[in-house]
């Protein structure tokens, strides 16, 4: 046992006793304790098991940057949160915690076998062990490696808090409620405007916390901040990003820190800060020093412990050594005395101490052992007694002691400001990087900013020491198990860079990303490579500043909420009608409309039959619409499609190809011309958002001198399809004003009127290839209109259908879908669709392309149809295709099948390909190889059905 | 395998509310219909001659129903049933959307909290009587600042239903 509560003293509430477990046991605490403060107070000197080695850890820190204290916190089903920082956690009532990485407990870890193995387990191991035999590393070496690895146990379970969400604006906005921070927001509040004031811990003071002298100024500040309206102080908050121009992300944590039963409302809330300016107030962090033992339990840095007993009135141990390469660790050892933890020895390697330090630690009565270093530590679970030396190489003497304190210097923390590409400039007095030059709105105040009086000190790399460092455990990462050993290691094998130095030994890359590792590995690095610090590097500080929960992240996007789901005006119906839907883009449409017993294959023969012998109607309306209108839309149209747009007619329709500059086609539809300056434009569904950007792309940046403007309209209509040879007996009762007969209304034309007493645009188009009219109909009427085509169409046994019947009906016409039978790489040529392009058209966008030498070679694939030999063989769409099927393996594919489906029609299977050269293939056999089979089947034209377009033209 | 249960509340079973929604200090409710037409034109005065009507002059303002949204483009907000002419043969567009956006009204004290829940726009700078597009997370809106305390948000019809749970969400909150 080491760690003791002291009598009197910190911030905690001793009338108000808490309860809590960690690791199956109850321990007692105060209001005002955190999990570590109140286990340290408890005698607890084992926190956790590390990542690699399984060695037994203990707290190294009181702040965000601790790596080792990592614990679970149970708050019930579904709400256990893995891998917290024990100093973060706030203590309450019931608080249930456990550590982690450590089987079967805390004290009697089976892993530590990784620790007697360490020399087998370096830096980069899996790089160069655990190679043999091949085989073995997807099925043993890999799983069982992950299997130990990895920090802490992942949910399984959806996650049942709720998040909240918003966006705020300031003017002044200080991230950090230190000293400096806390006068940097009287200031800026005093001067009006909006300020808002952010802190990650429990209370706003920082290192003020942990220094009584201060808590008088502190009270009075924060009670002049509460006094202005236009301030805004928020704590449990960390600002975890520094995004462009001036925008902040930071999460509040709202109910972690309550009882689960006193807690009410969303868990965090992400606060999206834009800010006039920003003051970055975020302190520094003590950096440990790296020596033999210096991760036994008991180790400690120097400033934590001050925290633990000014701020939370513990004792970190009974007999307490203090090894400090800076004058803070004589501060703190002073203060320490002060508060009655009795200090045996202050051991500093710098030969020359401040005087009055000196004195002072003598009035004290605490031994000085001035140009020593500490060599080793004694005790595995707890420290028991530290071995020094002078200059680290001479005669060792032994300190019995129960604690032993580090303090390496000071490193301010510039993440946020790194994050928002604020340069740094190297300093030789704090032995880190400093705030130098900004391109945001934002500047540093306080330590971070490298003003601060922590007292002078040296940096060095590693203690000296006469054992070699390969021969030390000398944790510079303590999270992921990272010696100085490992970053010489990576320097030998070659490594210059930081950046690899980093990912070969993966310092740095742990939850707390590097924040009491990060220098010293620099350090240790450059003496390595004969090089300065400032040319070796320093890696890249990325958001989030400490872990955010994904609930947080993704605030208002959680369960029904997650992604909008687009539903059409009739879409309630076909839920209503049985319908099995599927997803096409953010929409969710009809697939098929499953009577009593049916499977889809059933559902979707009898829907096709229905189609072809009387009528089927199915909903079209997610299908992008956009409103061309203006003089010169023809010729708008004209330059973004391959087709020629200037001789259709008014009331006339044409389907048109729009391809990329590159070539290939991107999208189509069916266009009809309402007026000379006007035109219905349709795009697929999955692709009208980008036909729109597109356009206006091209409008907007290589046309701008064009009179025509550009409108979605998608959501203003919704389209029913009404399709099959007694699609005109249907829908004639309905329609007012619009002459139906073949003569007057010819295939490919629009007209406009009333359906149902409702203004439609009617459009005689067929993707089914059989007689056919697209109703458009403003979306509010949409589905009265359908259910009165419904009712109107009963007698001719009208049959809704879905989208799989849409595909096999087009399939069977030889109609290609974009984004199916094309994949991007898929030109007009390929697609047999040469005559979609208007051939005296001087230029259309991807016109230059198709001239390309690799556009006009031999060997392209070109889209054919497929018979399989079995008419009752399906293929499976994606499946590829080889001209032999005895050759070799490898075997040379010459195509794949894009679509492929059981037709009703014909009695048999169809599909749909693109095969190199297909054209010259008709009638030739191919064969599709599949896992046990080959399947062969022959070329043929791409329309199985009606190949002379007759059933259009009733 | 993680076995997820189903949520009680899919995405698929949203659905725009029936009824007005309160909270503690805003309260939703679903527009009376209107009519809309999306009006674009470089010549402003043109384009106020074709449909007859005044055209506010600066990008975010509103005159009588009809927003300035950008350098050539303007939103017209009617009451239902409202006709503009087309101005065929004319350097203009006047394109009826009205089906394709509902509005919703948030009026309260709390109004511009919720909608800053979601909404990037500094809302305390946002006067009376300006209109602009902006989003909602991912969700284009048309917002509209009716009053101080009063707001019209314009939303295409299919994300009507997740924009209308999205506020009831933030309003149960506060």
């Amino acid at each position: 046992m080491s760690g003791y509560r002291l009598p009197a003293g910190g911030r905690i509430d001793r009338n108000a006793p808490i309860r809590f477990r960690f690791d199956g046991k109850d321990y007692r605490g105060f209001a005002g304790d955190t999990l570590a403060s109140a286990l340290v107070a408890s005698g607890v000197t084992v926190f956790g098991r590390s990542f690699k080695y399984h060695r037994p850890r203990g707290l190294l820190a009181t702040g965000v940057e601790e790596p080792n204290a990592l614990v679970t916190i149970d708050r019930g089903p579904g709400r256990v949160t893995p891998n917290l920082r024990a100093p973060s956690v706030a203590l309450h009532e019931g608080l249930t915690a456990a550590s982690q990485n450590r089987y079967p407990s805390l004290r009697l870890d089976l892993g530590a076998v990784n620790d007697k193995l360490g020399a087998f387990f370096p830096a980069g191991f899996y790089n160069k062990t655990f190679m043999w035999p091949r085989s073995a590393w997807e099925k043993v070496y890999e799983p069982a490696i992950r299997r130990m690895a990895g920090l802490g146990e992942s949910p399984v379970t959806r996650d049942p808090d709720h998040y909240a969400a918003t966006y705020a604006h300031c003017e002044t906005l200080v991230i950090g409620g230190g000293p400096a921070g806390i006068a940097a927001a009287l200031e800026a509040g005093g001067r009006g405007g909006r300020v808002i004031l952010i802190d990650e811990q429990e209370e706003p003071g920082g290192g003020a916390l942990a220094d009584p002298a201060q808590w008088a100024w502190l009270e009075e500040s924060l009670a002049r901040l509460a006094a202005l309206a236009n301030v805004r102080v928020l704590t449990r908050t960390t600002a975890f990003g520094f995004y462009h121009r001036n925008f902040v992300g930071a999460v509040e944590r709202l109910t972690d820190h309550l009882p689960p039963a006193g807690a009410s409302g969303a868990r965090e809330k992400l606060w999206r800060i834009r800010a006039g300016e920003v003051v970055l107030a975020q302190g520094a962090i003590e950096r440990p020093l790296v020596f033999d033992g210096n991760d036994v339990p008991g180790v400690m840095l120097a400033s934590a412990a001050r925290t633990l007993a000014l701020r939370y009135g513990v004792a970190v141990g009974r007999r307490v050594v203090v090894m400090a390469v800076h004058d803070s660790g004589w501060r703190d050892a002073l203060a320490l005395a002060a508060a009655v933890v009795t200090i045996a020895a202050i051991v500093d390697l710098r030969d020359a101490v401040d005087s009055r330090l000196l004195s002072a630690a003598e009035a004290a009565g605490i031994a000085c052992r001035t140009g020593h270093a500490v060599t080793g530590v004694r005790g595995r679970l707890a420290v028991s007694g530290v071995e020094i030396a002078p200059g680290g190489t001479g005669a060792a003497e032994r300190i019995a002691c129960d604690a032993l304190l580090i303090a390496g210097g000071w490193t301010p923390s510039v993440h946020l400001w790194s994050h928002a590409r604020g340069t740094l400039r190297w300093d030789d007095a704090w032995g880190a990087y400093l705030p130098d030059a900004a391109i945001e709105q934002v500047r540093c105040v306080g330590a971070c900013g490298g003003d601060w009086d922590f007292g002078g000190g040296v940096a060095v790399p590693a203690l000296p020491s006469a054992k070699p460092a390969h021969r030390q455990k000398a944790f510079v990462d303590y999270q992921n198990d990272v010696k100085s050993g490992d970053i010489e290691l990576a320097v030998r094998e070659g490594y210059r860079s930081i950046e690899h130095i980093k990912r070969y030994t993966t310092n740095g890359m742990a939850t707390d990303q590097g924040k009491t590792s990060n220098l010293n590995g620099l350090r240790i690095a450059s003496e390595a490579l004969a090089r300065p610090v400032t040319q070796v590097g320093l890696t890249t500080f990325r958001p989030p500043y400490t872990p955010q929960t994904f609930g947080a992240l993704m605030g208002h996007h959680k369960d029904a909420l997650f992604q909008p789901v687009r539903k059409t005006a009739i879409d309630g119906w076909a839920m209503e009608h049985g319908a099995v839907f599927e997803n096409v883009a953010q929409w969710r449409r009809a697939r098929y409309f499953p009577q009593a017993g049916e499977d889809m294959h059933a559902a979707v023969a009898r829907e096709c039959r229905a189609v072809r012998e009387s009528v089927g109607m199915f909903d079209a309306s997610t299908l992008g619409k956009i409103e061309v209108v203006g003089p010169d839309a023809a010729e708008f149209l004209n330059r973004m499609y391959t087709n020629p747009w200037k001789s259709l007619l008014p009331g006339r329709c044409r389907y048109g190809l729009m391809l990329r500059e590159d070539g290939f086609i991107t999208d189509d539809g069916v266009a009809g011309r309402m007026a000379d300056d006007r035109f219905h434009v349709t795009t697929t569904t999955g692709g009208a958002a980008r036909v729109l950007a597109m356009m206006e792309d091209y409008l907007q940046t290589e046309w701008p001198g064009l009179n025509v403007w550009l409108t979605s309209t998608t959501e203003h209509w919704a389209v029913i399809a009404v399709q099959g040879p007694r699609a005109r007996d249907v829908i004639a009762p309905l329609v007012e004003g619009i002459d139906l007969s073949p003569d007057a209304f010819p295939h490919m034309a629009v007209r406009e009127g009333r359906i149902c007493g409702v203004p439609t645009r009617l459009f005689r188009v067929s993707f089914t290839g059989e007689l056919g009219f697209e109703v458009n109909v403003p979306a509010g009427h949409a589905r009265a209109v359908w259910e009165a085509i419904d009712v109107a169409g009963q007698q001719f046994g009208i049959t809704p259908y879905g989208t799989e019947t849409m595909h096999v009906l087009r399939a069977e016409k030889g109609f290609i879908i974009v984004g199916q039978d094309t994949d991007g790489t898929v030109t007009p040529d390929d697609a047999g669709m040469d005559w979609a392009i208007g051939k005296k058209k001087r230029d259309f966008v991807g016109k230059r392309s198709l001239a390309r030498p690799d556009m006009v070679v031999g060997g392209r694939k070109q889209f054919v149809g497929l018979l399989t030999d079995d008419p009752a063989e399906v293929l499976e769409e994606g499946a590829q295709i080889v001209a032999d099927p005895a050759q070799p393996m490898p075997m040379t594919m010459i195509g794949h099948v894009t679509s492929s489906y059981w037709s009703a029609t014909l009695g048999r299977s169809i599909a749909l390909a693109l095969v190199r050269d297909g054209r010259a293939l008709m009638g030739e056999a191919l064969y599709v190889p599949m896992p046990g089979r080959t399947i062969r089947a022959t070329v043929c034209p791409t329309v199985f059905y009606d190949a002379e377009g007759s059933r259009l033209n009733d | 395998m993680i076995e997820i249960a189903p949520l009680a509340i899919a995405a698929t079973d949203l659905a725009v509310g029936a009824e007005p929604l309160a909270g503690r200090n805003v309260r939703l409710s679903l527009a009376p219909s209107a009519a809309r037409y999306s009006l674009r034109a470089r010549d402003a005065a043109l384009l106020s001659a074709v449909i007859g009507r005044a055209l506010p002059a600066r990008i975010g303002e509103m005159v009588e129903g009809i927003a300035c949204l950008g350098p050539d483009e303007w939103l017209a907000l009617l009451p239902a049933g409202g006709v503009l002419a087309l101005g065929e043969e004319q350097a203009v567009s006047v394109v009826d959307i009205s089906d394709r956006a509902l509005g919703f009204v948030l009026e309260g004290r709390g109004a511009a909290a919720a909608i800053a829940s979601g909404c990037p726009l500094d809302l305390e700078r946002f006067a009376v009587g300006r209109a602009t597009r902006t989003l909602f997370e991912t969700v284009e809106i048309v917002l509209f600042r009716e009053d101080e305390t009063r707001f019209r948000v314009e939303v295409w019809r299919s994300f009507a239903p997740w924009l209308w749970h999205a506020l009831a969400a933030v309003i149960a909150e506060g």
